[in-house]
């Protein structure tokens, strides 16, 4: 199959993890479109026979990581104890609002990126540890960890809501 | 047996090797505190895949679509139009002419004072040679001299993942697909000297294009990239 045609096919996932990464519909689509153009651009380093899906899921997840340190958006990497209790920026109150809702993507945003990208990965691509770690080039370990810690947040978030 | 969070998490998502999953199991049905934490996990990935799911299931917008699949304007490519033309047998209606037109080329291949044939026979099968092979093998539709002996259309691969062209002549018309460096003739038909017959003519040679095509048709980039190539199968 066609390079393109392969990405084609995969656009409705990837757009589906950009969501969880970028929130908001508008955003999800422009790093969707800046992954699909770096893919196109770089597809001579994706490897035949490699999964395409796994080669599209890290750059669409290192644009995003690249966009937002770039942002510089504070309290984002914000230790997990403190980010489940506080809230940094305009709109706290309305994510604190949404969360208590039982509202997803509210206590998704209240996760750090580092944990939501796992959970998108694992808990809603349904990728095995071992991919996610492949996907976000970090050690087993360390998925498993921020998994943990990211589930703890959204179950207690959501949990108390239901 | 206790389980620690990690190890519920883990059987939850399918990680767990097949004796660990199953003494969990076993243990869950004696242990409530167990089977709601289980049953908690559970929840939450049912909640986050439900509330994702959506997003899959929506059109993807055109905007990212374009990126992957160029438009071409001129042709109708949609699966509604390829079925058409496969409904419309293309060879029944023109085997007189395309008869007429193979006699003659080949005919004329045989008299070395006539300027050279642009069809030849090759094993049983029908190749395009001289000036058709020619302007198939090195002709782009992008930047092809309006008045061109043979006018190069669309360029594309069938489903059979050869590159193939369709191609318009004063004496014949037709589609060549690329087997091994020759030019096989799979559509043709009588060319049209006459403006108002060759656009008629010209549709029906873009139908059965659409018919034959897996993906759809190169774009100036793509038709250059296949030539210099030699229009050679990965």
């Amino acid at each position: 199959m066609r390079f393109e045609e392969e990405l084609v096919e995969l656009l409705p996932r990837l757009r589906r993890f950009a969501r969880g990464l970028a929130r908001h519909a508008a955003d999800a689509d422009d790093l969707c479109q800046a992954a699909i153009e770096r893919g196109l651009k770089s597809r001579d380093q994706w490897q035949q026979g490699t999964r395409l899906d796994s080669w599209m899921y890290r750059i669409t997840r290192n644009l995003w990581i690249d966009e937002r340190r770039a942002a510089g958006r504070r309290g984002v990497h914000a230790p997990i104890d403190e980010a489940a209790t506080q809230v940094a920026g305009d709109g706290a109150a309305e994510v604190e609002a949404g969360a208590l809702r039982g509202d997803v993507d509210s206590a998704m945003a209240r996760l750090p990126d580092e944990q939501r990208e796992v959970v998108m990965l694992v808990l809603v691509e349904g990728y095995a540890y071992r991919e996610a770690a492949d996907i976000l080039e970090v050690p087993v370990g360390t998925v498993t960890s921020r998994l943990a810690r990211g589930r703890e947040t959204l179950m207690h978030l959501l949990g108390e809501a239901a | 047996m206790s389980f620690d969070s990690a190890t519920v998490a883990a059987f939850v998502d399918g990680e767990l090797d097949d004796l660990t999953a199953r003494r969990i199991e076993r243990d869950a049905e004696s242990n409530p505190e167990l089977a709601a934490e289980i049953a908690r996990h559970r929840a939450l990935k049912q909640q986050l895949a439900a509330h994702y799911a959506p997003v899959a299931g929506e059109p993807v917008p055109e905007r990212l679509r374009a990126l992957l699949v160029p438009p071409v304007a001129a042709v109708d490519t949609s699966i509604g139009t390829r079925r058409e033309a496969r409904r419309t047998p293309f060879a029944a209606i023109h085997w007189g002419a395309i008869a007429a037109s193979l006699i003659l080329g080949l005919a004329l291949g045989l008299r070395p004072w006539i300027p050279a044939a642009s069809i030849a026979e090759a094993d049983g099968t029908i190749i395009a040679a001289g000036p058709l092979a020619k302007a198939l093998d090195t002709q782009l539709a992008s930047n092809q001299p309006s008045d061109a002996a043979v006018r190069i259309g669309l360029s594309f691969r069938d489903s059979a993942g050869r590159y193939c062209r369709s191609f318009e002549s004063e004496s014949l018309n037709g589609i060549g697909c690329n087997d091994s460096g020759r030019w096989h003739l799979e559509r043709m038909t009588g060319g049209q000297p006459d403006a108002d017959y060759r656009q008629a003519s010209s549709g029906e040679l873009a139908a059965a294009a659409a018919a034959m095509m897996a993906g759809d048709p190169f774009d100036a980039a793509a038709e250059r990239q296949a030539r210099d190539k030699g229009w050679r199968r990965r």
